[in-house]
């Protein structure tokens, strides 16, 4: 058994077997077993609360589990820390960036780890090395002396995995949520270096809500459901993602969820929630002019630095502009502030949901009533009665779990925490709904909960812009699809003439025609 | 395929049942002692004074400590307010001063009556705060700075016109204006009655009001503030002007009470408020600044200084309790906190 065991153990990258894990009154992993093999690219999905982060905190040594084995490369880990594992070769790439604002590129890859040369740090040398690295294994040109604050979120992202693989010493390469961040063209940057990191016989774990990518680009996949894994899938085998898809989320749920996105009776447009005429920052917008008819669901799409995210900040009051008008519901709306544009009848969901979407230390209750506290208090004495039933009803409606009001926001899984974004804009009865990139990070099952309100939103009449990258969902939920390249629309398409390859090439390859 | 290896960690896998068993005990020890470790220490100070000096639980000394630290309550709460907004005062003395100063000058340059120099000394608070407003929210000056900037040059004001920090006396002022500090309502005496005032007046605003929620969510995060549509500016001009406008009060008090305004005299309130602000928000469940807790940290402060006096202590001693408690008080109030972080965050 043990030599069988052993030899098994040779071939993989990384061992974990019976792991199991409890937190005060939370088992979080109970006898998880995942390995993935030498030179392979391993999926790991599952959904919010399945524990995979617990199990990658483990392997990274932050958490230690209180059964199990873990073994590296074939080599047994008795004691788990950090440093030991670094060593191994094991790299990750976390979620968050943690980048130092003010750091430059260079600076920011070498953290830790600089060069040093006779005069101290070697900063020519380790600017070039950054380039280089940058440009010929991740594929983007940045100035090593640009700062990360000003990259965007893309950029630091692909800066944070420089960082990480810039020794050379990396075995095995963990991803976490790698393309929660990243514009689809962005995307194909990722996993053109992921291909590079394969061919050059890195192993890597690659943790995704997107089965869509893990389709792509894993050889197989390991599904998690509440704190064990209970599949692999092997994805070698060709076989249509039409197949592959669905038996994964079976795997997931434990159930079948039907469609993702919901049927929507498409009506016929009869006035503009929205108009937007010449918007221009005389930067990234260059004359921006789109509609939203009430009812109606309109997508919107572009890669980084298209001026997507812009065109959200400019109508919102987060941006100033130079020139063109926005119409609300028919009036016009002065949205040079948030707190005006508001008043006109918008509502966001920020894109950034952990800087700019919930309190994080307020109560889930106090975030729902946030933009709404008049409606909950008479002459500015808040009824605490009213703020909490109104708590309690919308969780009800949305569905957040664990349930209880007086919860901390922080506390809640990602896609918890985006409902009660949402939660808060559907109080104030808004007549324009701008979500920006409303699913990122959000598992499955809360997902189709989102597309369901969306639904309800449009139904209901009021008009819905939907910032994504995400393809798939732009196609399932939208009635047209606007596609920003440069600071301009460039297409303005009905969802049903249109495809996933043809957006795509629309963000990307627009750029080329221009 | 899936082999049972005999892997080394799982040899001590039975033990934890114990060992889990006594850190949930720790734990939850840890837990009451980080949670109401003021509390106890407040309360055991108490008992200690009281034991070993008679007067110090003697009624009219206990109404002592509330009279003597009325006016650091007002400026607490002040900048308990602040502080919940996300940003800090350090110009609190400036308006304390000026609050005290121009109420002596309406009465005795201008004959103005006693309530008229109150709204004068109000006015002359709420001024200062409208400058760092002005900074803070217009030129986008961090509040440190920002209140740093008008400390300074409120300090130098006061220099110029009082020719280097000399006296301003007014023995003739009218008792309606010297029973601000002195007089009594139904006994109690009126900075008790002024300090309770403000207390509740800050209590419904901060805790009670959707005012206070909004102030509250600026401080915590005030991105989310905005994009929720809370106009942060309006009500971050309203947090430092409302401030000072109060501390302003306390300035009035104190004047009123010395027959005198003693230039920069406001400036040794600052730090004591900070303090309590600060001691407060450690009892606070999520260490927000909060008006209850506030009241505490200063009574903590007047009961250490009253005790230590009655004991014929050496009265410098209270600094450096204020600090070891302080410093005390927000190391267990974080060190809690980290620790159930790590336990929720899965």
């Amino acid at each position: 058994m043990n030599a069988t065991g052993e030899q098994h153990d040779a071939d993989c990258a990384l061992r974990m077997e019976g792991v199991t894990k409890t937190f005060p009154g939370v088992r979080a992993l109970d006898g998880a077993s995942l390995s993935v093999g030498r030179g392979e690219v391993h999926g790991l999905v599952g959904e919010n609360g399945a524990g995979k982060s617990t199990i990658i905190k483990i392997l990274a040594g932050v958490y230690h589990a209180d059964a199990g084995s873990v073994s590296v490369d074939g080599e047994p880990l008795e004691r788990i820390d950090p440093a030991s594992v670094h060593r191994l070769g094991v790299r990750f790439i976390h979620q968050e960036i943690s980048l130092v604002p003010h750091f430059s590129v260079a600076e920011s890859v070498f953290l830790g780890q600089e060069q040093t040369g006779r005069l101290g740090t070697a900063k020519r040398a380790m600017r070039e090395r950054a380039e280089t690295f940058l440009a010929e294994t991740l594929g983007v040109e940045l100035d090593g002396r640009a700062l990360v604050r000003d990259l965007s979120v893309a950029e630091r992202k692909l800066v944070q995995i420089a960082r990480a693989l810039i020794d050379g010493r990396a075995k095995l390469v963990v991803f976490d949520e790698p393309t929660a961040v990243l514009a689809a063209a962005e995307v194909k940057t990722l996993f053109t270096a992921i291909d590079t990191l394969r061919r050059a016989g890195k192993s890597m774990l690659y943790v995704s809500h997107y089965l869509n990518e893990i389709h792509q680009i894993c050889d197989r996949v390991t599904v998690f459901r509440n704190g064990a894994d209970v599949g692999v899938v092997d994805l070698r085998q060709p076989q249509q993602p039409q197949v592959r898809v669905p038996e994964i989320i079976r795997l997931m749920v434990g159930r079948d969820i039907g469609d993702l996105y919901p049927q929507r009776r498409r009506s016929e447009r009869t006035r503009d929630a929205l108009e937007v005429a010449g918007l221009d920052d005389g930067h990234r917008l260059r004359g921006v002019s789109l509609t939203v008819g009430a009812g109606e669901v309109v997508g919107l799409t572009g890669i980084i630095g298209s001026g997507r995210a812009e065109l959200v900040d400019s109508l919102y009051g987060l941006r100033k502009i130079r020139a063109g008008k926005i119409t609300v519901d028919g009036e016009p709306a002065r949205t040079n502030s948030p707190a005006r544009a508001v008043r006109s009848g918008l509502a966001l969901v920020p894109r950034d949901r952990r800087n700019d979407g919930l309190v994080l230390d307020m109560t889930v209750a106090d975030n729902v009533n946030l933009a709404t506290l008049e409606e909950v208090s008479t002459l500015g004495w808040l009824n605490r009665a009213a703020a909490g039933r109104r708590g309690e009803e919308l969780m009800e409606r949305l569905d957040v779990r664990p349930r209880g009001s007086h919860a901390v926001s922080r506390l809640l899984s990602g896609g918890n925490q985006q409902k009660v974004v949402l939660g808060r804009w559907l109080a104030s009865q808004a007549s324009v709904y701008v979500l920006d990139d409303p699913t990122v990070g959000v598992d499955v099952g809360a997902r189709s909960e989102i597309y369901r309100l969306i639904a309800d939103l449009a139904q209901a009449g009021a008009g819905v812009l939907m910032c994504s990258n995400d393809p798939a969902e732009l196609l399932g939920m939208c009635d047209r699809i606007l596609v920003m390249v440069r600071g301009r629309i460039i297409a303005d398409i009905a969802a049903a003439d249109t495809d996933h390859e043809h957006l795509t090439a629309l963000a990307t390859g627009g750029a080329e025609a221009a | 395929m899936t082999a049972e290896t005999p892997a080394p960690s799982r040899a001590d896998s039975a033990a934890p049942t114990a060992s889990q068993a006594r850190s949930a005990w720790s734990r939850r020890i840890f837990d009451v002692v980080s949670r109401y470790g003021f509390v106890i220490v407040f309360f055991a100070f108490a008992v200690f004074f009281a034991l070993r000096a008679d007067a110090f639980l003697n009624p009219s000394n206990l109404v002592n400590i509330l009279e003597g630290n009325a006016v650091l309550l007002i400026a607490a709460l002040a900048m308990t307010l602040v502080v919940a907004s996300g940003g800090i005062d350090l110009s609190i003395g400036i308006a304390i001063d000026f609050g005290g100063w121009f109420a002596i000058i309406a009465m005795r340059d201008y004959d103005l009556t006693w309530a008229s120099a109150l709204l004068v000394g109000v006015l002359a608070g709420a001024a200062v705060g409208v400058l760092n407003a002005g900074l803070i929210v217009r030129l986008k000056i961090s509040p440190f700075l920002a209140t740093l900037g008008t400390f300074f040059i409120g300090s130098s004001i006061q220099q110029i016109y009082t020719s280097g920090g000399g006296q301003v006396p007014f023995r003739e002022m009218s008792e309606s204006f010297r029973s601000l500090s002195t007089g009594a309502v139904l006994g109690v005496p009126t900075e008790i009655v002024i300090a309770a005032v403000v207390g509740v007046v800050y209590f419904v605003l901060l805790e009670r009001s959707v005012h206070g929620k909004r102030i509250h969510a600026i401080g915590l995060q005030r991105s989310v503030a905005s994009v929720s549509g809370i106009r942060v500016s309006g009500y971050l001009v309203f947090v430092f002007v409302f401030a000072s406008a109060t501390v302003a009060l306390s300035g009035i008090i104190l004047t009123a009470g010395l027959r005198q305004f003693t230039p920069l005299s406001g400036f040794s309130y600052l730090l004591d408020a900070i303090a309590a602000v600060f001691i407060g928000a450690s009892m606070h469940p999520q260490r927000r600044p909060n008006v209850a807790g506030t009241l505490l940290g200063v009574l903590f402060l007047g009961v250490v200084s009253n005790g230590l006096n009655l004991m014929g202590l050496d009265f410098n001693l209270r600094d450096a309790l204020e600090g070891i408690i302080l410093v005390g008080a927000l190391a267990l109030a974080f060190a809690n906190r980290n620790n159930r972080a790590r336990a929720v965050s899965i």
